[in-house]
């Protein structure tokens, strides 16, 4: 105990003198958010990341430790539109927290930041567990990522008024090293262009359309329907029309279907990682698009 | 009774402590910026009126979206470059905060409205309006449907936040021309410091299954001791409130509730006076192990009244003649346990859940042994019942889930006061009532589920009640959030 207040005075002098202590507490919903919260906030703020790479975002139960979580937390940043619908309403609502209730600055909804491509024209259940905003999974756009630390620094600063010149300068570094790194793998995925996939879910749709892959078809029959035996043959019929040359999933995802459609109709399947943490390689949000592109690009190649 | 106080001083702290932990003060520097931030605030609050007013007149406009938005930026921006003014300070400080550039959309429905269809086939041998539980106060509701094809309760539920403050939510169940509120009730939003407030009609925050919609359950029917003590959702009219307390990796919640009792075991038309006619005291602790395992535990205790003339005590009527109870009293206590394994915190493919719960109830009360009758006898009784159940729950495919479920009642020991020495008969039965419940169901999306469950049912002496259900629940409308 005595070793631990000393610790406290300690880092309460190095506060003064220097560089400055976590100040803001943030709850991330998923790694992508965590991720970019650790590239703007640096040590002012400390990350709790709700969920992994491995689970799927849609199912999370609304589990006591993340209410505990929620309830110390300044800032919570989650995607929205609903993506977050079926657990974080009642982690939000039983918190008892007012600075993360919706409307407050400590409640971010990236989703709200960005434009969401597949919104539906028709609301209707039969045709799956879609997303009324449009598609949820807005990581795997390198423009988006921009856009939403844009607003999550200014919600920071908001928050922790005295670490703007901090903010605002980690923000800088992001936005130079992100334009550079974006650049560099638009350039890098040249060859992946006109290549078409097949997808599991819509989760890498935002990927795709960046580095201009014609999605030609999903393993699941409706978003939110796990694969049937009877869509899976029609994918294989569709291969001679539509011929797709990859099938790509998520790490998260049973690879059966993957493995069987690949098995049938001779194409590579690989997995990417669904965030940050998805794969050994995607340690940060740098290092998740370095892996993802290097994973296409190498089953992209023809094999000799 | 001994609850009461507690209850009342618990509800006024939590005012007091709302209240009152603003005005700490450390330094005088902390007390301008606490000042300053407070002025952010009321500035704040209007300007995002003024943004979301705006906003809702770009959803009619689609071109026009554009432009608020941009002009919210600017002055967002402005605000940003400003932020050292003090007298205009405030009001654009906050222009800086949330101003969503997409409005919501407006196919979100405000309120939200979800609408839970039910029904099925039940299969018996015995008849279901003739079955009860041997040895327990009251109807006993067993929540047995019709033999045969009957529909279920269709549950309407209607959400909204109502302002900044509250939070509004009314749950109605339709059965056969009988409209049931089982819920309607507000609930704080923003009083911080982790305090939730409630009021209205809820079902109570004890134990693990009785806050739980019937659509939600885990099996077709609830738990044995859960029907014989509480009914399938307790619930109560009145205030409740919570405290999670602010440790951030474990979660511990207390809560405290005060109010008149909806249904059975302990309402009645008889309740009509002043002051509370329950008082519950819950906590519960929980957390992770891992990423892949979760739990938690609960305690609680809950005095009532059961100040009843007159009630006829069928299920004590094993003397063969009737007995009332009057000026009775409930005292109940429980603990519960729920443990969730999921691979990678992920139950997408597969999880395993849980569920233990075991409670107690005394009862006493002066009891009339065979009124208007010439053996009639009157004294003090006092009956202590206890039950438990353990069940668990396999998701072995994305669309399917397997359950078993064991419950038994312990009778427990009566009290006689003097009076009734010459009663004959008065003891509890050399019974222990049982059921055993087996449960598949299958789930091809989020919003439906078919079931199929077998229940050996040995709660009433004499008969083993062979019992099969198979049923049905589709929810429609809004995707609602599941408790843990």
């Amino acid at each position: 105990m005595k070793a631990l207040l000393s610790l406290l005075g300690l880092t309460a002098l190095l506060a003064w003198t220097g560089p400055a202590q976590a100040v803001v507490n943030v709850f991330a919903c998923h790694p992508e958010w965590g991720a970019l919260a650790s590239e703007i906030g640096g040590d002012r703020v400390s990350v709790y990341t709700a969920t992994t790479a491995l689970q799927d975002p849609h199912k999370i139960q609304a589990r006591p430790s993340l209410i505990a979580r929620a309830r110390v937390a300044d800032l919570v940043i989650c995607t929205g539109a609903e993506l977050e619908v079926g657990w974080m309403p009642v982690v939000i609502g039983q918190a008892g927290n007012d600075k993360i209730v919706a409307g407050k600055p400590g409640n971010l909804e990236a989703a709200n930041y960005v434009q969401l491509k597949e919104v539906p024209q028709r609301l209707d259940r039969s045709m799956g567990d879609v997303h009324p905003r449009g598609n949820p999974h807005i990581q795997w756009d390198p423009h988006n990522i921009q856009l939403v630390a844009d607003e999550l620094a200014k919600r920071l600063v908001y928050i922790d008024p005295a670490g703007k010149a901090y903010y605002d300068s980690r923000l800088a570094s992001f936005t130079q090293r992100w334009a550079e790194a974006t650049k560099r793998w638009e350039q890098e995925a040249t060859p992946l262009r006109g290549i078409p996939v097949i997808e599991h879910h819509k989760e890498l749709t935002y990927l795709f359309d960046w580095l201009g892959m014609p999605v030609v078809g999903s393993l699941e029959p409706k978003p939110g329907v796990e694969p049937t035996s009877s869509h899976l043959t029609e994918l294989v019929q569709q291969q001679s029309s539509r011929p797709a040359k990859l099938i790509v999933i998520t790490t998260q995802k049973n690879p059966d279907a993957a493995e069987w459609l690949s098995g049938h109709v001779k194409i590579p399947e690989i997995a990417l990682p669904q965030t940050v943490g998805g794969t050994p390689g995607a340690k940060d949000l740098f290092s998740m698009y370095d892996d993802a592109i290097n994973r296409l690009l190498a089953a992209e190649k023809p094999k000799s | 009774m001994q609850h009461r106080k507690p209850m009342a001083l618990a509800l006024a702290l939590a005012w007091v402590a709302a209240g009152t932990s603003h005005a700490q003060t450390t330094s005088a520097e902390l007390d301008q910026i606490r000042q300053e931030i407070q002025a952010v605030k009321q500035g704040y609050e209007k300007r995002i009126q003024d943004l979301e007013n705006r906003l809702k007149q770009a959803e009619q406009a689609a071109q026009q979206a554009q432009t608020t938005a941009k002009q919210a930026e600017q002055q967002a921006q402005s605000a940003a470059s400003q932020a050292k003014e003090s007298a205009k300070q405030s009001e654009k400080v906050a222009a800086e905060a949330p101003a969503p550039q997409q409005p919501a959309s407006p196919s979100s429905f405000n309120p939200a409205l979800s609408l839970i269809l039910q029904g099925g086939y039940y299969n018996s041998n015995q008849n279901p309006n003739t079955r009860s539980i041997t040895g327990f106060l009251g109807p006993g509701e067993l929540g047995l449907p019709e033999r045969g094809f009957s529909l279920g309760e269709s549950e309407i539920t209607i959400s909204a936040n109502v302002d900044h403050l509250f939070y509004g939510q009314a749950t109605f169940s339709i059965e056969d021309g009988v409209i049931e509120t089982e819920e309607a009730f507000f609930q704080t939003t923003a009083l911080g410091h982790g305090f939730t407030g409630k009021g209205g009609r809820f079902f109570s925050g004890i134990g693990y299954e009785n806050s739980i919609h019937a659509h939600a359950w885990d099996f077709q029917d609830d738990s044995l001791v859960q029907q014989a003590f509480l009914g399938p959702n307790f619930g109560i009219d009145g205030l409740q409130a919570t405290w999670i307390a602010p440790l951030s990796k474990v979660y511990v919640e207390l809560g405290a509730e005060g109010g008149k009792p909806v249904e059975f075991p302990f309402a009645d038309s008889d309740q009509n006076h002043n002051g509370f006619q329950v008082a519950t005291l819950f906590a519960h602790l929980g957390g992770d192990i891992g990423v892949s395992h979760s739990y938690r535990f609960g305690v609680w205790a809950m005095n009532a009244d059961n100040n009843v003339t007159d009630q006829p005590l069928a299920a004590l009527d094993f003397t063969g003649v009737t007995n009332t109870l009057t000026g009775g009293n409930d005292k109940l206590w429980g603990l519960d346990f729920v443990y969730k394994w999921a691979p990678n915190g992920d139950p997408s493919y597969r999880n395993f859940k849980f569920v233990a719960e075991w409670m107690q109830r005394k009862l006493d009360g002066t009891l009339t042994y065979a009124p208007g009758d010439p053996a009639q006898q009157t004294g003090s009784f006092e009956a202590t019942q206890s039950g438990w159940y353990v069940q668990g729950i396999y998701q072995f495919h994305p669309y399917w889930r397997a359950g078993l479920r064991y419950g038994e009642l312990n009778e427990g020991s009566y009290t006689l006061g003097s009076g009734l020495a010459g009663a004959p008969g008065l003891a509890p039965p050399d019974f222990t009532p049982k059921r055993v419940s087996a449960m598949v169901d299958w789930s091809p999306s989020e919003f439906s589920r078919f079931r199929l469950q077998y229940n050996q049912d040995k709660s009433q002496q004499g008969i083993t009640d062979n019992q099969w259900f198979l049923q049905y629940i589709l929810s429609l409308g809004t995707h609602g959030a599941h408790k843990f």
